[in-house]
């Protein structure tokens, strides 16, 4: 165990691609943590999706040893914590878990949505900030300004802000200078029952689930009997250890101290983020704050291309769900797409990065239809139904009123764009809040709106329509009240579950519109007449029709041709494979996807 | 000194005897047309004309090292590319090939000529040669199109050399292209009219296609190419089955037409499954399981579960003695076959037998393709009907596919599918 003065916990937060993990690979190869040899670009972000996107998905914490100016040598524990929305309960956990962060600011970007955000959590949490500019040797470099942004747009002192590059490693010894000067170090009674905040936990094939863990009182140390408390699991120590970043098993952790904690236990389920370890006798009768269960946000169904994969799904779902709990799935059906899954994920990253581990590390071939929120359906009867998939949808008849999930979202942009993101809100029913400049060149607009609206691309519409300068953040308000109706697609006649989704009644006829028209661009001509039809209960609202196919043969048919005619027909009925038979209908894939991109 | 005399050789009585259809191909065009993938280079000199025939020749006699007899052949086609553009050399090239594979008996001996190479000197020479028949790369009787299409031809030459060849006593056969852009029905009518008053007994329609890596297919990808609509192309060939039928011109397969008794002997060889040689660089031919083993192409084991073997020459220049790489496309066993035989055999106005449907083991596929009426039953054979003619893809799609077991893959069952073949009759890996 190590004296707390000599300890500094602390985690390194920014916006996307501002420079966070290479940033801290730099302070792993300062600190001799990781040879120069095995140096990997990102060694934090073990994942291969993670390393491709450049994003942290889970949070990893590291221990490292510092040899400070002042002669001594401390015990710093570095928290990477997930850089993205979707996994704000994550971050504000490992956030629990330090006394100060690096807010790293790119010295040409500036301060972006993200760093709002994060510097917010940061200070509602009481951290220590320690403001370091990015990147100052890239060109566009303008660590004045920026400076300027961060004093005048987050009200954080910036004077002494850090001036570093991860590139070169320049300024980097500074920052660890600034953790151990500035970051205060851990408090804790060492004598007083065990209280340690899981922050994270991975599944290990071998060892079970394991722990990621802040000893906040007490101490921890193999062999005792522990509780987590918010799931009442006693259980023993088999072994705690510290991350360097490979796991080193040691006998105790201390007051301050960050590790993993391996039980045994198997079920992912029982050890969840937020939680409190202590005693399983004796033990503290009050958890640390800040506990809740997570709860999806985003609703798909995924289903195989090939229906015999369907068993394959439901174990590699299992699998994943081992390592993220945070994703809950249920059987479903469809008549047009057959058996599948409706998966639930915290946001709209988590969902394509789940889709692209299923299909990447289980070789599945998914089809994912329409995102959807949960809408709570108030009957007449005055009971609650909740909705997660159209087909969900109550009678019409019976229903009272229907409520979705609103966010206050946060835009910054550049002064000349803000007449583009405001039409974008304004087609995508969003509240004005307020606007305020946060410096000559950013300025940070509030609206509130439904989810729903948000997972309809409107971070990519967004991007577009300010030349990719706009960033966003967002954050749940809760249910509101909104006409929302459910509009049918009718493929020659027949409605397609599919291809149905729940839209607000203004924006109906429109939307209904549009997608008629792409569908009539994305089904290929059949052998009959299909019409496309958008309904909203029996009363079609538009109709397009796809024209019977009349000419399709290759009239050429001589010695060399019938063998590329073969071959011809082998990839026309390949190309059959990846359709979808809908009645009588072939619909291919981008059919289902198409109601995702709609400009109106 | 003794004089040189000719060994005696006891000859098995039953020897594997070459098919009797033979395919000669010509790579070589005066330009390259803007919508074409076949295999041809630009006639610019590069590939002398006397060296073409001399390697085509010594390739025919390569086949005949085989231990396989020449059987007499029914019938004789010589494309390309434009044999035409060979000139007087066209002349040698035929008579080498006939003596090394005499004709049997009113054999039909076709030679493909586009307009702007063909002239009174040639046809003579055709005609000289033993050719029975020329088939003529028309396309179009409208100037703007022919230049839109890249021919180097105009209306009036294309004319002129119909006029030629039938005034020969030559069969005359024509190409035509529909699916052109601009051309109105009524323009469309006089152009089939033209050809038949012209002289042609015989005449093909093909919608324009657009094939990948051809200067009409980037025209068309960068919006400089607008192509009609397939509904179009499928009035027009409408239009023609009529035009021509009133002509007396019969369709006889799915986009040709002709007089009675003037149907192409070799094409129907394709269309019903009989073996051919195909010889020249970028050639197509179709053998026996046995001919191909005797050939080198295939294993014993293999050849024994092989009922018909489709192979391609390389598209580079034959060496001078004749040899080229040739690769087996694809190996079909006896069910296979008949399947195919099936599908070829529904491309011909006459339909198939019942007995052929039923040993194919295609019968349900037809009832379904019944059901949607593209398909018939009269007199005791299945046909295509007139919505089938133009949905043909459904059709052979759906009898190729009839018990859903693929073909076996190309190339896929051991090393042999590359091979040389060589005059000399030794084959180098």
């Amino acid at each position: 165990m190590t004296d707390p003065t000599l300890i500094r916990n602390f985690s390194i937060i920014a916006h996307i691609d501002h420079g966070k993990s290479t940033l801290a690979d730099r302070v792993l190869q300062l600190t001799h943590t990781v040879a120069d040899r095995d140096m990997v670009e990102q060694v934090l972000d073990s994942m291969d999706i993670e390393r491709e996107r450049g994003i942290t998905i889970k949070a990893q914490a590291v221990r490292v040893m510092y040899d400070a100016d002042d002669g001594r040598t401390y015990q710093l524990n570095l928290i990477d914590t997930p850089g993205h929305v979707d996994f704000t309960y994550e971050v504000s956990r490992s956030l629990a878990a330090c006394e100060g962060v690096i807010l790293v600011v790119d010295a040409a970007q500036g301060v972006e949505a993200q760093t709002v955000a994060n510097a917010l959590m940061a200070m509602n949490a009481n951290l220590e900030i320690i403001p370091l500019i990015n990147k100052i040797d890239l060109p566009a470099a303008d660590p004045e300004r920026v400076r300027h942004e961060i004093e005048e747009g987050l009200a954080i002192p910036a004077d002494e802000a850090v001036l570093a590059s991860g590139k070169t490693g320049e300024g980097v010894r500074d920052a660890l200078e600034a953790v151990v000067r500035l970051v205060p170090h851990p408090v804790g009674d060492p004598g007083a029952p065990l209280k340690a905040l899981i922050f994270d936990s991975y599944f290990d094939t071998y060892r079970g689930v394991v722990a990621l863990i802040r000893v906040m009182d007490g101490s921890i140390a193999k062999g005792m009997k522990v509780r987590i408390m918010a799931t009442d699991t006693v259980t023993d120590v088999e072994e705690v250890g510290v991350r360097r970043p490979a796991n080193i098993p040691v006998d105790s952790l201390g007051v301050g101290e960050v590790g993993y904690l391996i039980t045994g236990l198997k079920d992912p389920s029982l050890v969840k983020v937020g939680d409190t370890v202590t005693l399983a006798h004796h033990g503290t009768t009050t958890p640390l704050p800040g506990y809740r269960e997570v709860k999806p946000m985003v609703y798909t169904g995924l289903y195989p291309i090939d229906g015999d994969q369907y068993p394959d799904l439901r174990d590699a779902l299992e699998r994943l769900t081992l390592n993220d709990p945070a994703l809950i799935w249920d059987p479903e059906s469809s008549h047009a797409l057959g058996f599948g899954f409706r998966v639930g994920f915290l946001g709209l990253l988590h969902m394509e990065v789940v889709k692209e581990r299923l299909e990447r590390e289980f070789n599945l071939d998914l089809l994912a239809t329409a995102p959807s929120v949960e809408y709570h359906a108030y009957l007449m009867n005055g009971s609650m139904e909740i909705v997660r998939s159209p087909q969900d949808m109550p009678d019409p008849g019976y229903l009272d009123r229907i409520e979705e999930p609103y966010l206050l979202t946060t835009v910054l942009v550049p002064p000349e764009y803000v007449g583009a993101v405001m039409e974008l809100a304004d087609q995508r029913r969003a509240t004005f809040k307020d606007m305020q400049y946060l410096s000559a060149t950013t300025v940070d607009l509030h609206y509130e709106m439904p989810l729903s609206e948000l997972i309809m691309d409107f971070f990519d519409q967004l991007k577009s329509r300010t030349k990719g300068y706009a960033s966003l953040d967002y954050e749940y308000i809760g249910y509101r009240q909104s006409n929302l109706v459910k509009l049918d697609i009718l493929l020659a006649g027949k409605p397609v579950d599919a291809l149905s989704f729940i839209v607000h009644r203004d924006k109906a006829y429109a939307r209904g519109k549009v997608l008629t028209e792409k569908l009539r661009g994305i089904i290929p001509r059949q052998m009959f007449e299909v019409p496309i039809q958008a309904a909203i209960g029996s009363k079609v609202i538009s109709r397009e029709t796809v024209r019977a196919k009349r000419k399709d043969v290759i009239a050429k048919c001589y010695g060399g041709d019938i063998t590329r005619k073969r071959k011809l027909l082998e990839k026309q009925k390949e190309g059959k494979k990846r359709m979808k038979s809908v009645g009588s209908v072939e619909v291919p894939q981008e059919a289902f996807m198409a109601i995702l991109k709609v400009d109106e | 000194m003794s004089r040189l005399s000719l060994p005696l050789v006891s000859r098995p009585v039953e020897r594997t005897a070459l098919p009797a259809h033979l395919y000669v191909h010509v790579p070589l065009c005066s330009s390259k047309c803007a919508y074409c993938d076949f295999c041809s280079v630009p006639d610019d000199g590069a590939i002398s004309h006397a060296d073409l025939v001399t390697s085509t020749v010594f390739a025919a006699v390569g086949w005949q090292r085989f231990g396989m007899e020449p059987a007499p052949l029914q019938s004789l086609y010589v494309g390309g590319g434009t044999p035409s553009v060979l000139g007087g050399y066209l002349r040698m090239l035929l008579t080498g090939i006939v003596r090394v594979y005499p004709l049997a008996p009113g054999a039909e001996v076709t030679v493909e000529a586009n307009p702007e190479s063909l002239d009174a000197r040639l046809v003579c020479d055709l005609v000289a040669a033993g050719v029975t028949r020329v088939s003529l790369g028309v396309q179009s009787l409208d100037d703007g199109t022919l230049s839109w299409l890249g021919r180097a031809h105009d209306a009036e030459r294309a004319i002129e050399a119909m006029l030629l060849v039938a005034a020969s006593g030559l069969d005359l056969s024509v190409d035509l292209m529909c699916g052109l852009p601009r051309v109105p029905e009524s323009r469309w009518r006089a152009t089939l009219r033209s050809v038949v008053e012209c002289g042609a007994t015989h005449v093909s329609v093909y919608p324009l296609s657009v094939e990948d890596g051809t200067p009409l297919a980037s025209r068309v990808r960068s919006g400089r190419a607008a192509l009609p609509d397939d509904d179009i192309a499928a009035e027009e060939m409408i239009v023609a089955a009529e035009e021509l039928s009133a002509l007396g011109l019969a369709r006889y397969e799915t986009a040709n037409h002709a007089l009675p008794g003037k149907e192409s002997r070799h094409n129907t060889a394709y269309w019903t499954g009989r073996p051919y040689l195909g010889i020249g660089a970028g050639a197509h031919g179709m053998l026996t399981g046995e001919q191909a083993r005797l050939a080198g192409l295939l294993g014993e084991d293999k050849a024994a579960r092989t009922a018909r073997v489709r192979y391609a020459y390389g598209s580079d220049r034959l060496l001078l003695d004749g040899a080229c790489e040739v690769e087996v496309l694809e190996t079909l066993d006896a069910a296979e076959a008949l399947r195919e035989d099936a599908m070829l055999g529904l491309r011909l106005s006459a339909g198939i037998p019942f007995e052929l449907a039923e040993r194919s083991g295609v019968v349900p596929a037809l009832e379904a393709l019944e059901a949607d009426g593209l398909v018939e039953r009269a007199g005791g054979r299945w046909r295509t009907t007139e919505r089938g003619w133009l949905l043909g893809n459904e059709v052979f799609g759906r009898v190729l596919d009839a018990d859903g077991t693929p073909p076996a893959s190309p190339g896929g069952f051991d090393a042999r599918s590359a091979r040389v073949l060589s005059s000399s009759g030794t084959r180098q890996a």
